[in-house]
């Protein structure tokens, strides 16, 4: 269960602050020009069920997060994540049903993307930018309800300070754009929890649909996506020994629409699970649906 | 002198006077090739940082072709340092920047 709320949320942290007709679940090497701002928004809704155990686990998380970026040089570009979660979990204990939940601001992660190399072209462009980041412990981690603590994955918050960091790549053209990232979450201990560290490799291809021929001008491009993530989480620890039921690997696609403009965009996708190989009785994810906007200012 | 041909001579004269005081001159306006630019959303910070410079009438993207039309108000000229600045900073590369065709007066967009 940890670990695929976990490996859901990576997604979330370690894209931060996509600018331009960036993936849905990652981030892009686009710029942020020069003093200016990118907000984006989306609202996600997580479904992670078929529990193999007695106990027939639910969690369904629902939230937003909010992303600020901005373009301190064309080629530095600083973000601010903060989420909102609202977690349910369903469970059934000694024959009767038991419902867990909380919701709150979750931890604040500020990331700085730096792009290392840039070629453009007329109508395209490659761009490599490593990006380094910190997760500070801005969420509450130590909610309780009638039953005690709740469990490290129905908390808002981790307690602790991660780091994460990697690299993009994105190739755009007037037709399609190409992105692949590498990225790594590495997380501490906070209250005798510590989460498995967390590598993601994730890919995406836009493409664009319409309109079919560009005039003079700049119209709406509305792009049809197909991102592909592969999330690899180490077992967490806890009271300092491994988790046995915790940690694996997840292959998933994410098929989604977007459409840009000049000022903004709106997307949605659906992230869906190909393969999933994970350790004991974790928790399968079924599904997450991912829908927001971006406004350019 | 006739008189019809002396009528003839001062209205060229006039004509001249006028282009030459400005008055019947087309603003300038110069065609940016940028290089880079591939997606309406890259065009919002290139138009951004355009029209942040004095003397800029207004900005037009033509995306297919990666040509920026930048259209100056009359008595401003642009020059190359200037418009490479902005397309950098923007996040973008300066190809080339040529006078491009006079455009008719018209008021920011």
């Amino acid at each position: 269960m940890k670990t695929l709320i976990k490996t859901g949320l990576s997604i979330l942290c370690v894209w931060a602050g996509t600018a331009w007709g960036a993936p849905i679940t990652f981030n892009t090497a686009l710029p942020v020009h020069e003093g200016g701002y990118v907000l984006r928004e989306q609202f996600i809704y997580m479904k992670i069920a078929d529990d193999p155990t007695p106990a027939q686990r639910d969690m369904r998380v629902s939230g937003v997060m909010s992303v600020l970026g901005y373009g301190v040089t064309s080629d530095f570009a600083l973000f601010g994540m903060l989420p909102w979660f609202n977690k349910r979990l369903d469970m059934t204990m000694g024959g009767e049903a038991l419902t867990r939940r909380e919701s709150g601001v979750g931890d604040l992660t500020v990331q700085g993307r730096y792009t290392a190399f840039q070629r453009d072209t007329p109508g395209r462009t490659l761009r490599i930018a490593p990006f380094l980041g910190v997760k500070a412990p801005t969420g509450e981690e130590d909610a309780r309800d009638g039953f005690g603590r709740l469990p490290p994955a129905v908390q808002p918050g981790s307690g602790s300070w991660d780091a994460l960091g990697g690299a993009v790549v994105t190739w755009q053209t007037l037709d399609l754009q190409i992105d692949g990232q590498a990225g790594y979450q590495a997380s501490r201990e906070a209250k005798g929890f510590q989460p498995g560290n967390v590598l993601r490799i994730d890919a995406s291809l836009q493409y664009r649909l319409w309109p079919r021929n560009l005039g003079a001008d700049v119209p709406a491009f509305l792009y049809g996506v197909l991102e592909a993530s592969l999330a690899h989480s180490a077992r967490d620890r806890i009271g300092g020994a491994d988790d046995p039921n915790s940690g694996g690997t997840t292959l998933s696609i994410t098929p989604g629409l977007q459409y840009v403009t000049r000022k903004w965009i709106v997307e949605a996708g659906i992230q869906i699970p190909l393969n999933q190989h994970l350790n004991g009785t974790a928790l399968r994810n079924d599904y997450v649906i991912t829908t927001g906007f971006r406004i350019n200012f | 002198m006739k008189f019809k041909t002396f009528l003839q001579r001062t209205a060229i004269a006039f004509s001249l006077m006028l282009a030459a005081s400005g008055v019947l001159a087309a603003p300038l306006s110069y065609q940016l090739r940028v290089d880079g630019l591939a997606c309406p959303f890259c065009a919002y910070g290139i138009e951004k940082k355009l029209n942040a410079i004095e003397g800029v009438e207004r900005v037009e993207t033509n995306i297919k072709d990666g040509a920026v039309i930048v259209i100056m108000q009359d008595g401003f000229t642009l020059d190359e340092a200037t418009a490479r600045k902005a397309v950098k900073e923007a996040g973008f590369s300066l190809r080339k920047l040529e006078p491009a065709q006079s455009v008719p007066n018209a008021g920011p967009r």
